[in-house]
């Protein structure tokens, strides 16, 4: 049963990961910054709980805002990248929020401990579950509370006027603007929510994970991030969701007997998925469009 | 209402519109006509805020356009059409005009206070009115891109009603069409300018210009040769020039 | 003052090999309007397959190593163009790109598993030839790094500018419905952008084993992203572009490893990224855009 929650927990994660893309990709922004935002996350609700004392609740409140604030931030000068240079420049932002990490040191003596990032070697001991006696079930429990509630907010955009504006600027701006949307607005909105949905689940992450380094917010992580929605779909939030279940509990697990084989299969399976269902596992056919 | 003052456009060496003065008074449906490449289209590009312009001015209600984005000018009133329809498609054609609802007005109906006075339903109403204007309740669910060439036109045109404009520009809204589907379109027109909405009209289709418009502008190779009414137009020595060449 | 103008010589020599691979990713885009995120691995798994030819004859001499990993690279990139561009609706702007991320996971993971995840050394050319002059130096192996790019990117030009091919490839590039209406098979074009590109890939991952002596897996994350920010920085779509900005970011890397040390200076190489970003977002030579 373990090992079933654990999948769990992996999967919520994971989840939260790729409904952060989701939002920004209904814009039209192709983002690979979104692992960056997820490890801002990581670090802060990380720290705030082990070195401040924080309850985890506030610590994950904290570690969303981080994330969106960041992502607001870097949602203004993406508006002046077009197109696939907005994937260079996410992706060089990825790489370079990596590298501060990877050079990241902040530790406190607690008796005999030291406790803290350390550059390379990353963050240890975010031992907040363990220590308030936290089942594993428990702990899956509470994962899915948030991403449950993350789905249903998306769920409820999706069906309001905002997700329609999302849509409408993801498909044509200039024909957007000329009916009044006002672009920058729709895109660093999205941008933002993207940001405080990747921190949220970094700051799960963390503590479940109970150990983080760099090489957790990788480009490969980026990559998963936008990987999930678009192979699950842009038409609503499930498509990310089976995608994420295909890819984690799947491949990676359900395959575990094909032993080191297994990542090259998730390669070529992603590339068949794209050749045999270009619009995702759920995306709607499209209507024939005219020229 | 509208007035460009030796409005100037230059992408480069190419001067697509060149020293042009034109003045729209409310409620008039003024046509703007020329042979390909005249300006026409880059004049309604400068007018919503696609293209900034290189000099001169624009002033709409006399005031200023300059430095207003384009969805800024929408607020202020200033709608368009495109040639070449540009609806999106992956929405349906109810979600089409909802996206489209960015008038001050809509604008004040969304905020949280109003909402809860019932600012919702007048935006449904609103939205069902335009659907039965433009002959589209039938389709409201369907996706725009489904739609037939004849019923996206009539979207295209319904959409930038939603946004609930005082100067609507028409972008060629007449290519391909046969006279009947010209005849409902010059209808639909003259029905808008009773709703009080002022009207530019660029146009090829010379049926349908010299039908509805009550003033004419004529350009060429971004400047305007003849202006007046269709008929004085019509006979416009300048003007046969530029269409057909020669003497 | 002789430690930098070494680091930048040193650089920038080397630095040709990034123009390369800034060159196949800003052919690729400036044809078919499409990144392929692959095409650094691809150019590494092309220096491997390069390898294989001392397989078969274990005395081949360097240069037939680096003629296989040419052919091998050609390979690669005909089948990168079919898994992701060729059954791909093209108008389906994210399809193409995730299948060039799966494509870029499968090389990968081939060359890991090919390899057992050890580095391999790589035959270099010229590695005992230095030209010293005071306490200059001038590494015969990487002139012939620099040389071997440089041929590479001429022949590149004379495909573009002076055969049919070339012709058509840049009709496609401005116009593809015009140019299939002239009679031109767009699909075979992109079909041999893809495999000139794979070409040029090939020259440039083995010319890089060549510089360091050796290739190892771990090198196709950080050269995609060295390469794409060389693109951008040279601007997308133009190959005089890519060339230069290659040149430079080999050339201020080495610069700023003397300065800064190893740690850092990958942070440097992408804040000169965001300062082009911020300041001159097309690039270098900005590509020309049409009136719409």
């Amino acid at each position: 049963m373990e090992f079933y929650y654990g999948l769990a927990q992996i999967v919520g994660v994971h989840t939260l990961l790729g409904l952060s893309a989701y939002i920004v990709l209904l814009t039209g922004q192709v983002t690979m910054a979104q692992a960056a935002f997820f490890g801002i996350g990581a670090y802060v609700a990380g720290m705030l709980t082990v070195l401040a004392g924080w309850h985890i609740v506030p610590a994950l409140g904290a570690s969303a805002v981080m994330g969106s604030a960041t992502a607001c931030a870097v949602g203004f000068p993406a508006l002046r990248v077009k197109g696939l240079m907005l994937v260079v420049a996410t992706l060089a932002f990825g790489e370079g929020v990596r590298l501060f990490f990877f050079n990241f040191d902040y530790q406190i003596a607690r008796g005999d401990l030291k406790l803290g990032p350390v550059g390379s070697e990353g963050f240890r001991q975010i031992r907040y579950f363990p220590e308030h006696g936290w089942t594993t079930g428990e702990v899956m429990l509470f994962i899915w509370v948030f991403v449950v509630l993350v789905m249903a907010v998306l769920w409820w955009f999706d069906r309001s006027r905002y997700g329609s504006v999302l849509r409408a600027v993801g498909e044509d701006e200039l024909a957007a603007q000329s009916v009044g949307i006002n672009l920058t607005a729709v895109k660093v909105s999205a941008m933002t929510i993207g940001g405080a949905i990747a921190g949220l689940g970094g700051g799960i992450f963390a503590h479940y994970t109970t150990h983080i380094e760099h090489s957790n917010f990788n480009v490969l992580v980026a990559t998963f991030a936008i990987a999930y929605p678009i192979v699950g779909g842009l038409s609503n939030v499930f498509g990310t969701l089976a995608a994420v279940i295909f890819v984690q509990a799947f491949l990676i697990e359900g395959l575990r007997d094909l032993g080191d084989w297994r990542n090259l299969l998730f390669g070529a399976l992603i590339v068949l998925a794209m050749n045999l269902r270009p619009h995702g596992l759920f995306g709607k056919r499209r209507g024939s469009s005219h020229a | 209402m509208l007035e460009l003052r030796r409005a100037a456009r230059y992408f480069g060496g190419v001067r697509a519109v060149d020293g042009l003065d034109l003045t729209v008074a409310e409620g008039q449906i003024f046509g703007l006509i020329g042979p390909n490449g005249s300006g026409k289209s880059t004049a309604v590009n400068v007018i919503t805020g696609l293209f900034p312009l290189t000099s001169g001015e624009i002033l709409f209600q006399n005031e200023s356009l300059a430095a207003l984005p384009t969805h800024r000018r929408l607020q202020l009133g200033i709608a368009r059409t495109f040639q070449n329809i540009r609806l999106f498609g992956q929405l349906t054609v109810w979600q089409n005009l909802w996206v489209a609802q960015n008038s001050p007005e809509d604008r004040a109906r969304r905020s949280f206070f109003a909402r809860w006075l019932g600012g919702e339903k007048g935006v449904r109403a609103e939205i069902s009115q335009l659907l039965e204007f433009s002959g589209l309740s039938a389709r409201q669910d369907e996706l725009a891109a489904n739609l037939s060439f004849g019923e996206q036109r009539r979207l295209e045109l319904a959409r930038a009603l939603a946004t609930k404009p005082k100067l609507l520009l028409l972008d060629e809204p007449a290519a391909g069409m046969n006279s009947e589907e010209i005849g409902h379109l010059r209808e639909r027109i003259i029905k808008l300018r009773e709703r009080g909405v002022t009207i530019l009209l660029v146009e090829h289709v010379m049926e349908l210009v010299m039908g509805v418009t009550d003033r004419i502008a004529v350009l060429n190779f971004g400047q305007k040769i003849a202006e007046g009414t269709p008929a004085q137009v019509q006979n416009d020595p300048a003007v046969k020039k530029a269409y057909l060449g020669g003497a | 003052m002789l430690d930098f103008l070494q680091a930048v010589s040193d650089g920038m020599l080397f630095g040709a090999t990034y123009a390369l691979i800034g060159i196949g990713f800003t052919l690729v885009f400036g044809v078919m309007h499409k990144l392929n995120l692959s095409y650094a691995a691809a150019s590494i798994g092309a220096a491997y397959s390069g390898l294989l030819i001392l397989k078969v004859f274990a005395a081949a001499p360097a240069w037939a190593v680096f003629l296989s990993a040419f052919v091998g690279g050609g390979v690669i990139g005909y089948l990168v163009y079919l898994t992701c561009f060729h059954f791909i609706p093209l108008s389906n702007p994210l399809a193409p790109l995730m299948s060039t991320v799966g494509m870029f996971l499968l090389i990968d993971e081939v060359i890991v598993h090919a390899t057992n995840g050890m580095p391999q050394n790589y035959p270099a050319m010229f590695d005992d030839v230095m030209i010293r002059a005071g306490g200059y130096t001038l590494r015969g192996d990487l002139l012939l790094v620099f040389g071997l790019s440089v041929l590479c990117m001429i022949g590149l030009l004379a495909l573009l500018y002076r055969t049919k091919l070339g012709l058509a490839t840049r009709a496609v590039s401005q116009q593809p419905v015009a140019a299939q209406l002239c009679g031109i098979r767009v699909a075979r074009v992109n079909a041999m952008t893809f495999v000139v590109t794979g070409l040029v890939g090939g020259i440039a991952g083995a010319m890089m084993g060549a510089a360091v002596g050796a290739l190892s897996p771990v090198l196709t994350a950080p050269l995609t992203v060295k390469g794409l920010i060389v693109t951008v920085i040279g601007g997308l779509g133009s190959i005089p572009g890519a060339i230069i900005a290659g040149l430079l970011v080999g050339g201020l890397e080495n610069v700023f490893q003397l300065y800064r040390g190893v740690t850092e200076r990958d942070l440097y190489v992408m804040l000169l990224l965001f300062v082009f970003l911020v300041f001159r977002p097309g690039g270098i030579f900005t590509a020309k855009s049409g009136r719409d």
